[in-house]
């Protein structure tokens, strides 16, 4: 019986990931619709890089491209190519988008993936520690931190990170300002092609060496930007549960405070915040793309910025549907794991 | 505990209500006197610059600022007692241009987006919540498809779209901020539907306007001014942020974002040029913070009054 409960639930998530994916493909859709309206105006975000262009040429590519067909037309279209994974051809780098997504992609990847698990962990525990000594003194400063954290705009942490570890304290931590790797260094053969892989399935510890210093403060500056928010909801989420009947047993049992509150109240206050990583994770793109911008390191926010200065819409447009596909999968991914770690979930 | 919640007379002896209400804890007194601070500047140098640049006279919009936010003086002059900030790699004077700055570069993008943003929300949450069926479904689908991409990611994408100019970043963060007020005013809707006054009201046969106006957005806006005062602070946040990747700027108008842009190339040497318009975005913001954090307090009815 409860092996059929979890099928149906994770049959009926996957039906509203699809939705999801069909209705944001479809936002999309409008959105550049609704600001190109006319199918030579769409042309021209298709070759947004070139400059002089004929009206013959302009409906070539509309031609060839079937801007001129019916919406439901071009919108199927739209929905097969995405699926296909085909976002079109980038008018400036001359390359398909999709392979310069998955170039760049890794490069970010290296860094975001340890910043949320470092957040939510962190976050985690701060939250915990807040919410047990709760208006008490440890409280105030982990709450005063986050408040200070969340209220300075992302590149300003970059930037006092950037000033302290390399400018200050350079001689002593030996951290680089930019880049993500060492550029003297070879760069390892592409097998996966994502390099920090690449290079330790050949071995190559100089490289991974130089990778791992280079993520540091990117990883560092992401995780501050996004800990203040996770650690409020994790704080608020422990104290709902410090309140709750069965933490009251727990004590009435006996139990010293610090097992209640980290055995049985941490335990509890766990499952839900397994949703709020995918917050996380969303908010990072953000702290991602100014961290690369201030420490110039070549991954998605590289690709954001050079598009912005080269006035390229369509990377930006192939970029952003790429990023909310990704929050969609991880937010799925995000609602099974809920339903494992809490089977009532499932009943809804 | 219920506490009597007194109803002052009048719109300023309500307002000094309020401030004592929100004065009480260290926070919220912080809090209102940085967004006060901010609110007032905003006023006073923005209409200065509104003036001076109608009839073509710019020293009118400087005239409250320690220098002329564009003369050029000794460049990366260290922070001393003629220059506080000190200056940019052109000689301008820092504090004079985030002065200047605060108006266009926070004041304008929060105020715009937050009121539009509820002003569509509440009209599209309050009839989605009070009507229900197809309408609601539809309406919900939508927002959840607009919240699974981080609104700046949106923002950046729908600016560049719009040519990348200072409405069309407004524009982009209006598309992008209206989904959470839907949602807020779905939810409080829903709350406020059941209530006996909503059913005497229809069956006194209240218009359709009166019964939304006075009846549901009036009783539905109060936890949603708490929710705006810190979305004030995320909105000034994340125009800089836009600024600092050099979406939205204006030529010739000195932007916060942008500075900290420019001075990230001065770094080692020139640390006051980045340093400091980035400090001033992370006081207002923090500001709106305090505020809203002590007003969701007071409205939610957690704090003791």
């Amino acid at each position: 019986m409860a092996g059929r409960d979890f099928l149906v639930f994770v049959i009926r998530r996957i039906i509203n990931a699809i939705i999801t994916l069909v209705l944001l493909i479809l936002l999309m859709f409008v959105i550049v619709h609704v600001i190109y309206p006319t199918p030579i105006a769409l042309a021209r975000l298709y070759i947004s890089g070139a400059q002089h262009i004929t009206t013959q040429q302009l409906e070539a590519i509309v031609k060839r491209y079937h801007l001129d067909a019916p919406l439901y037309i071009q919108f199927a279209n739209y929905l097969r190519d995405v699926f296909t994974g085909n976002l079109g051809v980038d008018p400036i780098y001359k390359v398909p988008e999709t392979q310069l997504i998955m170039y760049y992609l890794p490069i970010t990847l290296t860094f975001m993936i340890p910043a949320v698990i470092i957040t939510v962990l962190l976050g985690t525990v701060l939250g915990a520690i807040a919410a047990s000594n709760r208006n008490r003194a440890l409280d105030y400063v982990i709450r005063g931190f986050y408040v200070f954290t969340w209220s300075s705009p992302p590149y300003f942490i970059a930037i006092l990170l950037l000033l302290i570890f390399v400018y200050w304290l350079g001689p002593w931590t030996h951290l680089p300002a930019s880049g993500y790797v060492n550029p003297l260094l070879p760069p390892p053969k592409p097998i996966t092609g994502w390099p920090l892989i690449d290079a330790i399935i050949e071995h190559d510890w100089p490289y991974v060496n130089s990778y791992i210093i280079h993520m540091i403060l990117p990883t560092a500056s992401v995780v501050l930007y996004s800990f203040g928010i996770y650690t409020r909801m994790a704080r608020n989420t422990m104290l709902d549960v410090l309140d709750s009947d069965f933490v009251r047993l727990a004590y009435a049992k006996g139990l010293p405070r610090r097992t209640v509150v980290y055995r049985v109240g941490l335990r509890n206050a766990l499952i839900p915040l397994v949703t709020l990583m995918v917050l996380t994770f969303a908010l990072s793109w953000t702290g991602a793309y100014v961290a690369e911008d201030v420490y110039r390191y070549h991954g998605m926010g590289y690709l954001v910025t050079t598009a912005v200065t080269s006035v390229d819409p369509l990377m930006i447009y192939d970029i952003t549907l790429f990023v909310g596909l990704s929050v969609v999968v991880a937010n799925f991914i995000a609602d099974i794991l809920y339903g494992v770690l809490d089977p009532r979930v499932r009943i809804t | 505990m219920t506490v009597q919640r007194q109803v002052a007379r009048g719109f300023w002896a309500s307002l000094w209500y309020w401030i004592r209400l929100i004065a009480k804890d260290p926070a919220g007194l912080l809090g209102l006197i940085i967004v006060g601070a901010f609110v007032m500047w905003s006023i006073i140098e923005g209409s200065l610059q509104l003036i001076g640049s109608y009839i073509h006279n710019p020293a009118l919009g400087w005239v409250l600022l320690p220098h002329n936010p564009f003369k050029f003086g000794p460049p990366l002059h260290p922070p001393s007692l003629t220059y506080l900030f000190g200056t940019n790699i052109e000689g301008q004077d820092i504090l004079s241009r985030i002065l200047y700055s605060i108006p266009y570069s926070a004041a304008y993008p929060a105020f715009l987006v937050v009121l539009s943003a509820i002003l569509i929300g509440a009209f599209l949450g309050i009839t989605a919540g009070y009507m229900g069926g197809w309408w609601d479904e539809v309406l919900m689908r939508i927002t959840d498809a607009f919240l699974a991409v981080p609104a700046i990611v949106l923002a950046i994408m729908i600016s560049i779209l719009l040519k990348a100019s200072f409405t069309g970043m407004i524009y982009s963060f209006i598309v992008v901020w209206w989904p959470i007020y839907a949602r807020l005013f779905r939810a409080e809707t829903l709350r406020v539907k059941a209530m006996d006054y909503i059913a005497a009201a229809q069956l006194y046969g209240v218009s359709k306007v009166r019964l939304f106006f006075k009846y549901l957005f009036l009783n539905t806006v109060d936890p949603i001014i708490a929710y705006a005062m810190l979305d004030f602070g995320n909105v000034i946040l994340a125009a800089s942020i836009l600024n600092f990747i050099g979406v939205g700027l204006q030529p010739g108008v000195p932007i916060l974002g942008e500075m900290a842009s420019d001075g990230l190339s001065g770094l080692p040497g020139a640390w006051w040029w980045a340093v400091f318009p980035s400090v001033s975005i992370l006081i207002i913001a923090l500001g709106f913070v305090l505020l809203g954090d002590r007003l969701q307090d007071i409205i939610g009815g957690r704090a003791a009054y």
